[in-house]
């Protein structure tokens, strides 16, 4: 037989699993530590990517200029500006990451908690 | 008032009714009109130019996520750059990459931003966008207005540069690529354009969260003032050339467009008709919910029900005259019900039952009820209408 009430919790839980479920439970597989960690290295990588995009602009923009310089200036200390400037980036957009992944991951683990106490109840609907 | 309340009630329920033809015709409706500006404003790929090729893409689109749009309008973009010249498209693309890698991989669904920015802009009314950000997003969207403000600056340099590009020989990369980033970065019009934007968005939001009377209100003018307080400051400050009475009248048009999306918020977060399947030990579910509609489309009715008969001995000795009148008024809504019955004596008719139930019983007395109702929800009609007798 039906039950009516257990149809109308499954289908609350279907519609959310369709929406931002379906992202809710990938990230609520992971532990917090885990994921904020991930999600970080990806942001390094990205930073990365994009330090190399703005150093290449920026070396391109006087192209002429900077290979004339190339042989009068003190390579070392150019390349300890580069690195340094490259870590500030990566460091900087690695703090925001860690910010928003941490709020996301608290965010999600509460929408889950009503996920999972309603799966409790639907399993001790089953269990009538 | 009233009007407007059931305006915005029939055109939620013709959209939750319709929404699966709606939303695909928005998308190719915006799409067409995002892929046309950019050929409009760049149109340097003739062969892109074309209205048949707009279409195709446009209907593509409208099948697609909203991704789609973005892509396709990066995609037109970066044609038109490359079609003028390669560094153009490399600079273009650069920039693209950038928001992405830094800032979209963030918020995707804040993408839009950047292409409707630029949209509004060339329709001059790009002050309705920090407005509207402001109370629908979140204080990240002050990047992605900026990122659009930028996108849209980007046009235009390109397109002012265009013939300077052209003159110049495929030798000279260098020299382009300083041409565009110089002309990007020292523009000082879109440093003071974005600086306004960003403050507005977050004044805006800040504004709206609080918890005050009329704080949606309240938001939308004091970020459309503050909009208009820094771009004019901006302009006195660095000469950006910006039009005081356009930024007068683009203050006037966000409040306006403010106003609006306050009056439809609550449509933008209704309960759809869900479709979903799932399955248990004994049955497989194919399951269309259906929400129900709490305020119905209002009807005006007006209800004749005479020489009606009543089987109760009291209602038939009954009489004399005793005329009722109840009338209500609520928000947006006014009614007035009458009822008249003639005879002595006093009725005994218990709550809750209607005239259409007794209508046949009824002898030797007459009787007449009359509702008149302006915007009133069936609901209530129901309620009021037992609670009278």
């Amino acid at each position: 037989m039906l039950n009516e009430e257990r149809v109308i919790l499954m289908t609350k839980m279907a519609s959310y699993e369709e929406k931002e479920g379906k992202k809710n439970v990938a990230i609520g597989n992971y532990f917090r530590g885990d994921y904020i960690g991930i999600q970080v290295l990806k942001s390094i990588f990205c930073a990365t990517v994009a330090y190399v995009i703005g150093f290449a602009l920026f070396i391109f923009y006087d192209f002429e200029v900077f290979m004339q310089d190339l042989y009068k200036m003190d390579l070392i200390t150019f390349a300890g500006n580069v690195l340094l400037w490259y870590a500030l980036t990566v460091v900087a957009y690695g703090i925001v990451s860690y910010a928003v992944y941490s709020y996301r991951y608290t965010k999600t683990k509460k929408s889950l908690k009503v996920y999972y106490h309603n799966l409790k109840k639907l399993n001790s609907l089953y269990d009538e | 008032m009233t009007g407007l309340l059931e305006l915005r009630e029939k055109i939620k329920i013709f959209y939750s009714k319709y929404e699966v033809f709606i939303l695909p015709v928005v998308k190719f409706l915006l799409a067409f009109v995002v892929l046309n500006t950019l050929n409009g404003q760049l149109g340097y790929m003739t062969q892109l130019d074309n209205i048949a090729i707009v279409l195709i893409a446009a209907l593509v689109c409208s099948f697609l996520p909203v991704g789609g749009i973005i892509f396709f309008a990066v995609v037109f973009s970066l044609l038109h750059m490359y079609a003028l010249s390669m560094e153009v498209a490399l600079v273009g693309g650069c920039m693209y990459l950038l928001m992405f890698l830094l800032f979209f991989r963030f918020s995707p669904k804040e993408s839009l931003v950047v292409v409707l920015t630029p949209i509004l802009f060339v329709l001059k009314i790009p002050y309705i966008m920090p407005v509207a950000m402001g109370l629908l997003g979140t204080p990240a969207s002050m990047v992605s207005v900026g990122c659009g403000v930028a996108v849209y600056y980007l046009m235009i340099t390109i397109s002012t540069n265009a013939p300077t590009i052209n003159t110049m020989g495929t030798d000279e990369i260098s020299a382009k690529l300083r041409l565009l980033i110089d002309g990007i970065l020292n523009d000082k019009a879109m440093l003071v354009m974005i600086t306004a934007f960003a403050i507005t968005v977050m004044v805006v939001y800040l504004i709206r969260r609080m918890s005050v009377d009329y704080s949606w209100t309240i938001a939308v003018i004091a970020g459309a003032m503050i909009n208009m307080l820094i771009l004019l400051l901006g302009d006195l400050l660095y000469d950006t050339n910006i039009s005081v009475v356009g930024v007068i009248i683009g203050a006037v048009v966000a409040v306006f467009a403010g106003k609006v999306i306050e009056f439809f918020r609550l449509c933008l977060d209704y309960s759809r008709t869900e479709k979903v399947q799932f399955e248990d030990d004994e049955y497989y579910y194919y399951v269309k919910a259906v929400p129900k509609m709490s305020v119905a489309a209002p009807t005006k009715t007006v209800k004749k029900i005479n020489e009606q008969k009543r089987t109760s001995m009291q209602q038939m000795r009954s009489g004399g005259t005793v005329r009722r009148t109840v009338s209500s008024s609520g928000t947006g809504s006014s009614r007035s019900v009458t009822t008249e019955r003639t005879g002595t004596g006093r009725s005994t008719t218990q709550r809750g039952q209607t005239a259409y139930t007794r209508r046949n019983d009824y002898s030797g007395s007459g009787r007449s009820v009359t509702i008149n109702s302006n915007n009133m929800t069936t609901d209530r009609d129901t309620d009021d209408y037992e609670e009278l007798f």
